[in-house]
């Protein structure tokens, strides 16, 4: 192993070159920017490309013309610039094309607080381009460490299921330094769980089947295999196509490769959870490592509370919240959005809160006033998921 | 069946699906022959396309490789793409006028900075003619379109003294062309000119459209009348314009081959770093 005490940014970079990445392109932004540059320090070191984009959309669209060539590409911003990849993150959906990509949150709307954490994006990750008719695979990271071990383990998922798999971190998670050891030996690697997927060649003449497998490579240019992708409604070769059914077909397999295998993609910490206790903190990113203290805490002094730290975010685990208890979600948002998805997921009879805000963390003692309120049987809000002044 | 379309095309995407009188095929063939002129392979083309006329109607026709982007977005494409394919492989692009000079222009450009190896032909039919015949950066003053029922007043990107070429060749490509789909042997020289430059050509090819623009700009979907129309206001590099000419034709800039295309500055670079690396 390998130590360092360094950002997020810098565990991502050296991740990604461990997991096979030779080619990223990207755009400045805080922030992701540390990641672009050590990005461009590392790769050229081991024969990987590092490319700067004239805007965030050509950036993506670069790294679907690596990956098209058959290498595995990245590339990393904060919100601003997750919209302009609208455009290439739907075309990598729909043609199927392995990319990883950091979304690092800071404060919005818009450009909002530059450099400070938000959690703004959990629903613009799920729905990252227009159209619908589709899935995505979101992973959130609360540590630089385990941004290092979720990297590796995007890499991976993004060959297997031939899509882009976003990283949504925040300002925290990527800027902030800490303890980050970085294997070395195949035994380090093993012991860490990392898992690791080359890319392989679609050998055509049927790109994809319309089923819902995965492990079906990707197309890959430059083969001679008479390889068709375009952004247009495929057929089985990857012919354009106006016909309904050939786009039902296509969607489906959208879709349902991504569903009938959530086993492989769905991660969460529970804590304190085995005794069921009347209330059921729910948090991601940044805001779970103060979920955590506030939970060891409680139960210190008492109180029957329990932890649920979702480590991916899509496809919703919606399996995790059968319990009959009172949830609470912790976010860095002021409109609540993880929320909405629990109270979606839990039973109908559970009461779901809301705690919110941007730019800064909640502190343990506010957390403990508020589970204490909320044991005590009190509403933080009079309409659930609205914060009040308390 | 045209031997060109027996040897480079799919027999399930010909003949296209374009209206009759459309230029574009002319268009194709001339940068086809040129393919073929050169000895070129379909193993060794990788043909890339976008949105609109010219996108749609040429996607999959070639035999090998063949994507599309979504609008504008090609030429960034090819950036990445240029890096990753397999050595020796040749990009060309068939886009139309609004895809290369309205929404993907700030792509081509940084395209052309780099000196990406590609060849682009731009497919202008003088407008937005896929959705039904709006005024594009393209479209001569004065002309009726459905976008412009009393006539295109905004400034265009080629004529009152402007020229979309030059901005093109300041931004950095190293060989540029103008033609009309009708211009035969003459545009089919600079074709193959463009295709033997290693850095980023591109070619304007004006041609007609006969169900939106004639019909609407004109007058009359009479195709003859249309092929006249472009011709009448076109004029060789080496003639005299005079006050109708919109185009001039030929070769506008050949400075093929005089600076390193993007990968081999970027492999090379890369090359000598990974060498004195120690860290791997």
């Amino acid at each position: 192993m390998k130590r360092y005490l360094e950002t997020g940014n810098f565990a991502i970079a050296e991740a990604a070159v461990l997991a096979g990445c030779r080619f990223f392109a990207g755009y400045p932004i805080t922030p992701a920017t540390e990641l672009a540059e050590a990005m461009s320090k590392r790769l050229p070191e081991v024969g990987g490309y590092y490319l700067q984009a004239e805007d965030e959309c050509a950036a993506m669209h670069m790294c679907i013309g690596g990956a098209l060539g058959g290498m595995k590409v990245m590339t990393g911003t904060s919100g601003p610039g997750f919209i302009l990849y609208a455009d290439p993150y739907g075309w990598a959906l729909a043609s199927e094309i392995p990319i990883v990509v950091l979304n690092s949150g800071r404060v919005g709307p818009v450009s909002g607080i530059t450099g400070a954490p938000g959690q703004g994006e959990f629903y613009n990750v799920r729905f990252p381009t227009q159209g619908g008719n589709y899935e995505t695979i979101v992973l959130a990271p609360n540590s630089a460490q385990e941004a290092f071990y979720l990297t590796v383990e995007a890499f991976y998922l993004a060959e297997r299921f031939r899509m882009p798999v976003t990283l949504l971190a925040d300002q925290l998670v990527t800027d902030g330094m800490e303890d980050i050891s970085v294997p070395e030996t195949d035994a380090e690697k093993a012991q860490m769980g990392l898992r690791f997927k080359d890319r392989e060649i679609n050998y055509g003449p049927e790109f994809y089947p319309a089923v819902d497998k995965i492990d079906i490579p990707p197309v890959v240019l430059g083969h001679n295999t008479g390889a068709l992708c375009s952004d247009w409604t495929p057929t089985e070769e990857g012919y354009d196509t106006e016909e309904v059914e050939a786009c039902h077909k296509h969607v489906y397999r959208l879709i349902y490769k991504v569903r009938n295998h959530k086993d492989l993609i769905t991660r969460y910490e529970a804590f304190a959870l085995d005794d069921d206790p009347e209330l059921v903190v729910v948090s991601f990113g940044t805001p779970s490592r103060v979920v955590k203290s506030a939970v060891k805490k409680a139960r210190e002094t008492g109180m029957k509370v329990g932890a649920l730290r979702l480590i991916s975010l899509w496809p919703f685990p919606d399996e995790l919240f059968w319990r009959r208890a009172t949830y609470l979600s912790v976010e860095l948002n002021y409109d609540g959005q993880l929320v909405r998805e629990i109270q979606r997921a839990c039973p109908k009879d559970s009461r779901v809160h809301f705690l919110g805000q941007c730019g800064e963390l909640p502190g343990v003692q506010e957390l403990l006033t508020v589970f204490q309120s909320l044991l005590d049987g009190k509403t933080i809000s009079p309409i659930n998921w609205q914060r009040e002044a308390w | 069946m045209d031997y060109l379309a027996e040897k480079y095309f799919r027999i399930r995407k010909t003949p296209s699906t374009a209206c009759s009188g459309c230029g574009l095929g002319q268009t194709q063939k001339m940068l086809t022959k040129a393919i073929d002129d050169l000895d070129l392979g379909i193993e060794d083309v990788i043909w890339a396309t976008s949105i609109g006329c010219s996108g749609r109607q040429t996607f999959a026709m070639w035999k090998g490789d063949g994507l599309a982007a979504t609008h504008g977005r090609i030429y960034a494409m090819m950036s990445g793409l240029t890096l990753s394919l397999p050595p020796g492989k040749k990009i060309v692009c068939t886009v139309g006028d609004g895809d290369a000079f309205g929404i993907g222009l700030q792509h081509l450009l940084n395209a052309a900075r780099r000196n990406v190896d590609a060849t682009v032909v731009v497919c202008d039919n003088l407008g937005y003619q896929s959705t039904g015949g709006q005024y594009s950066w393209t479209t001569p003053e004065g002309s009726v379109t459905d976008s412009s029922p009393y006539g295109m007043y905004e400034p265009n990107w080629i004529q009152d003294g402007r020229d979309i070429l030059n901005i093109i060749r300041e931004a950095g490509a190293t060989f540029l062309a103008r033609h009309m789909s009708m211009d035969g042997e003459y545009g089919l020289e600079s074709m193959r000119k463009a295709l033997q430059n290693r850095g980023f050509s591109l070619v304007h090819v004006i041609f007609p459209c006969i169900t939106n623009y004639a019909s609407t700009a004109l007058g009359t979907r009479n195709t003859v009348n249309m092929f006249r129309w472009i011709k009448s206001r076109a004029r060789r590099m080496d003639e005299t314009p005079d006050k109708d000419t919109i185009w001039r034709t030929g070769v506008y800039f050949d400075a093929s081959n005089s600076r390193p295309d993007y990968a081999s500055v970027i492999k090379g670079k890369v090359k000598d770093i990974d060498r004195r690396s120690l860290v791997k």
